[in-house]
């Protein structure tokens, strides 16, 4: 269980989902890790919310899936960028930059 | 958001469950696997690294429920789930089952029934195209709010001046109905006149063959008709080649042009076979008014622009008669027009069914209050072992969704049955009955009151049942907290259901009691041994001295019939049988043209009519045969009832005193009255005294009318026993006539009362059940109330308690919900019953004879259910009582 420094902002996680997988496919233990790791360790992505987010996020059409080989020679479900997926990133991160700029502005003011 | 997308996937999910479900678990191994694999990589061991892996992923199941979790389907599959294990339960219980699914089937069936009349009568749109658009136009005096008809003159320039309508079309009031001939024997056929627009103008296609054309209005133009698509099926054989056959309609050949469908109908009241050109001559007086205007407005023209621009029309033909009373325009959509007096009637059984459904709401839910305390054992147990409260009321409320969905099932085939049973019983003569039926409306209707009520009486039951009382209801020992707050639940329900039940019964008190005054009105007439029927006579007629001679002649025919006391004819037949009124001055009394015209009942009566009838003659005399009164020279006759005298001449000797009737215009002759008979009820047995005029049916300007009248015939033994030799005898002098709507005159009497009756018969069946539910309930609550307290009671009795303090100790509880019940149920009544109003015949909404009547049965009865399961308490045996510890 993360503890409350490591625990997403709320609402995000779809977010970082699709900007992990805007550079490659991948799969899903693969993307915890990337978010854990790009985050140097601030986020640790607890797989109860990574597997419904998945699901979420192909309900929404953002998301496509295959099963592909690893690396290490497993098979795994590895979750690509659809075109609107990309879209949507787009536009959350617009948003995201908007709020956090104005957010940073009350906390400064 | 892609809706479909959802809809799909979630769909996708539900019929490839087993696939989801295998994939959704190799993912996850997979997820472990990698998560090893990169722990070993770090210098774990494999086991370590495996078991590290899982810890992190938490428990295996509880993330595939997550994941489950996340699309709509998964509500469903909740659902089911939950349905499943609540059938189960009922399926345990039959006894229960069976008691609250009857009770609920009832509710709803009857709620189904009564909402799928409202749904054909007054919430569905007109079914004609774009039917907001259709418009009814009438005429009004001036101060008053009922519409009336409209008159020739008014109709013409209506018809020729106005801007607002696309078309305008009217529709004859007066004439009803046809004699057809040379079809086997001769009968009347219902049917009206209207003008060649009439159809076009309502945008329904005929069914064969063309509605009228225009220019087909005209006079001297061929006559043409149209004929219903049952006319055609049960008179004409359904007959491929209909068109440009002819019919021949009150004596004059008539040529078929087209066959509406079976939809349509109107006017809508009752059945009309045949649409007939009704030409309309330039009129010479303003009067009479027998037409009823129809229009479809112009798209984007308002009512109110259209009623302006009928008034200014109105104030010219009015300009063109002056002595004509002050007649204004006024028009009203066409649903209004056609359902209006019936909606205040089906609103109040639509109201009165309603409580009565939510009494069987609360009754169920007293029921699963009571199995609440069964089932609280269970529910600890889910609660304890980690269920949320939430996910224990949604379960709970499942189950009693699926009890009202199983009760709304059978409801709703209670309901096709009660609407089958009600179009062929029920009071006919009311307007759309033809488009009544169970339609997809009804359905939503009937499924949103079931889960309605299932949730209704469910959630107080859910909310007991699942209170966070961990330890209480598992130890099984002490069962008083959790069960008296949930008997404090039963109980406010029961004074709610006992309300509910008294304003319902106190409705139905109101009607009983309205009815029962409506139904001894005295008519005026000695109604016994009368026989009445229609005959018209056809075209061939032609004039005054054919019609006074033909009647004169078969009178003389019945008269000597044998077992025939008095015979007679009559344009209009109490109760409510009136077929015109006409305005009237009093010589003497000038005629102010600000003040609306005085209106009296006027017809026209053979000299018999009054002995016939047995109408009482008060002053002067009755007519004679020997009235000389068939030439314009002679003088005119009237007889009046005794409201006109006692109105106009007051003490004074009404004989002798003359009268005008029409438009004031000093140039009509006057009508010198002869004598006062006893007032009668022509305009319903609700309406209140007025004026009525009598004249001979021969006098020169009313032998015309006489073409349309009833016969009266007054026997010596059955009435109905006659009309075989009277048909004879009308057969002997002209064998196209037909004998037509032969009644006696207590079966008018009782046709008149139809609606009422038929009202009045349906909200007591509903008070009935009322009290009957309420009742058991009352009964349940006590009996449960006594079982819960056999150890205390028997107690009390060791220790020499009097069986009467036990019944007393028993009864009091009753007594108190059924004293809270009372005093809400007679505020909710005082303000309910208000809108009945409209619908009492002498009778006031708060009438207290029948709130004190209706209160007292439903003490008695309560009383009763209270007595029962008392009584039974004080046959507890203290020793059996105390070993059952």
């Amino acid at each position: 269980m993360p503890d409350k420094n490591t625990a997403l902002v709320q609402g995000t996680l779809d977010m970082l989902i699709l900007k992990t997988l805007a550079l490659e496919p991948m799969h899903a233990h693969g993307i915890g890790l990337r978010i854990e790791q790009i985050s140097k360790g601030v986020f640790q992505v607890n797989p109860g919310s990574l597997f419904p987010a998945f699901k979420r996020l192909e309900r929404a059409g953002w998301l496509d899936s295959e099963w592909r080989a690893t690396e290490n020679n497993r098979r795994a479900k590895y979750y690509v960028l659809t075109a609107s997926g990309r879209k949507q990133l787009k536009s959350e991160t617009r948003d995201w930059k908007t709020q956090s700029v104005a957010i940073a502005r009350i906390l400064e003011a | 958001m892609n809706v479909f997308r959802h809809l799909t996937g979630g769909l996708k999910e539900l019929v490839r469950r087993d696939k989801t479900e295998s994939e959704l678990s190799e993912e996850l191994n997979a997820y472990l696997q990698n998560a090893a694999d990169a722990k070993v990589q770090a210098g774990a061991t494999p086991e370590e690294a495996l078991r590290s892996a899982r810890l992190e992923l938490g428990g295996m199941e509880t993330v595939k429920h997550e994941v489950r979790a996340v699309g709509w389907e998964f509500a469903i599959e909740v659902f089911v789930q939950d349905a499943r294990y609540g059938i189960r339960m009922l399926r345990k219980s039959p006894l229960f089952t069976a008691v609250a699914v009857t009770a609920i089937a009832i509710g709803i069936g009857a709620n189904t029934a009564m909402f799928s009349l409202i749904d054909a009568i007054l919430l569905r749109p007109l079914p004609y195209p774009e039917p907001q658009r259709l418009i009814v136009v009438g005429t009004q005096q001036r101060g008053r709010s009922e519409m009336d008809l409209m008159g020739t003159a008014d109709f013409l320039a209506w018809r020729d001046h106005q801007q607002s309508f696309e078309q305008v079309a009217v529709l004859d009031r007066a004439g009803r109905s046809f004699a057809l001939s040379g079809m086997g024997a001769p009968e009347r056929i219902p049917g009206v006149g209207v003008s060649a627009n009439f159809f076009s103008m309502f945008g329904v296609a005929p069914l064969k063959g063309r509605g009228f054309q225009p220019g087909e209005d005209r006079p001297g133009a061929p006559g043409v008709v149209v004929v219903s698509e049952q006319f055609w099926r049960d008179h004409l054989g359904s007959d491929p080649a209909v068109l440009n056959r002819t019919l021949t309609l009150d004596g004059k050949l008539r040529t078929i042009v087209g066959v509406m469908p079976a939809g349509f109908r109107f006017p809508s009241r009752r059945p009309v076979d045949v649409w007939a050109i009704r030409t309309l001559n330039p009129p010479a007086a303003r009067p009479p008014y027998g037409l009823v205007g129809l229009g479809r407005l112009k798209p984007g023209v308002s009512v109110r622009k259209a009623a302006a621009e009928l008034n200014d029309i109105a104030a010219q033909v009015a300009a063109q008669y002056p002595s004509s009373p002050d007649l204004v325009g006024v028009m009203m959509p066409m649903k209004e027009w056609m359902v209006s007096d019936v909606s205040t009637a089906l609103l109040l059984l639509l109201g009165a069914i309603a409580l009565v459904l939510l009494i069987a709401v609360v009754n169920v839910a007293n029921l699963l209050l009571a199995r609440a305390t069964v089932r609280q054992r269970e529910v600890a147990v889910r609660l304890a072992l980690g269920a949320s409260r939430k996910r224990v009321v949604r379960q709970l409320l499942t189950e009693s969704s699926v009890l009202s969905l199983l009760g709304g099932v059978i409801g709703l085939l209670l309901a096709y049955l009660a609407v089958r049973a009600f179009l062929a019983f029920g009071p006919g003569q009311m307007p759309r009955l033809e488009e009544v039926g169970i339609n997809s409306g009804v359905l939503l209707f009937t499924f949103v009151v079931c889960v309605g009520s299932g949730i209704l009486f469910g959630l107080a039951p859910a909310l007991e049942t699942s209170r966070p009382s961990l330890s209480d209801p598992l130890k099984d020992t002490n069962r008083s907290s959790s069960s008296a707050s949930a008997y404090r639940t039963h109980r406010a329900l029961l004074v709610f259901e006992v309300a509910l039940a008294l304003i319902v019964m106190i409705g139905s008190g109101l009607l009983v009691r309205s009815f029962v005054r409506l139904s001894d009105v005295n008519p005026g007439i000695q109604t016994d041994h009368v026989i009445t029927a229609a005959i018209s006579l056809p075209n061939k007629y032609a004039g005054p001295p054919q019609i006074t001679q033909f009647w004169q002649q078969f009178l003389e025919k019945v008269q000597t019939l044998p077992g025939v006391k008095a015979a007679s004819i009559t344009m209009s037949l109490p109760p409510n049988l009136l077929a015109i009124t006409n305005p009237f001055t009093v010589e003497g009394q000038g005629y102010d043209r600000n003040h609306s015209l005085q209106l009296a009942e006027e017809m026209t009566v053979s000299p018999g009519y009054f002995r016939s009838l047995g109408i009482p003659l008060m002053k002067g005399r009755f007519f004679s045969p020997s009235d000389k009164v068939e030439s314009d020279k002679d003088p005119m006759i009237v007889i009046v009832n005794q409201t006109m005298a006692k109105q106009y001449f007051g003490d004074k000797d009404p004989i002798g005193r003359r009268i005008q009737t029409g438009d004031p215009d000093p140039s009509f002759p006057w009508e010198t009255i002869v004598g006062v008979v006893g007032d009668v009820k022509y305009s319903g047995l609700d309406s209140g005294p007025g004026p009525t005029l009598y004249v001979p049916y021969n006098e020169n300007g009313w032998v015309m009318w006489a073409r349309e009248m009833y016969l009266v015939v007054r026997s010596s033994g059955s009435a109905p026993g006659i009309v075989p030799a009277i048909r004879t005898q009308l057969a002997s002098m002209d064998s196209t006539i037909p004998l037509a709507q032969i009644r006696t005159m207590d079966e008018l009497l009782d046709e008149s009362l139809v609606q009422q009756r038929f009202r009045t018969w349906l909200v007591s069946g509903f008070a009935a059940l009322a009290m009957i539910l309420s009742a058991i309930g009352i009964y349940a609550l006590i009996s449960y109330s006594v079982s819960q307290r056999t150890r205390e009671i028997g107690v009390r009795i060791a220790l020499g308690a009097q069986r009467s303090n036990v019944l007393g100790l028993v009864l009091r509880e009753g007594l108190q919900v059924l004293a809270f019940g009372l005093l809400l149920g007679l505020v909710g009544a005082l303000s309910a019953t208000r809108i009945m109003r409209s619908l009492l015949y002498s009778t006031s909404a708060t009438d207290a004879l029948s709130f004190i009547a209706t209160s007292f049965t439903l003490i008695a009865v309560a009383l009763l259910a209270c007595y029962i399961p008392a009584r039974r308490a004080t046959k507890v045996d203290p020793m059996v009582a105390l070993r059952y510890e």
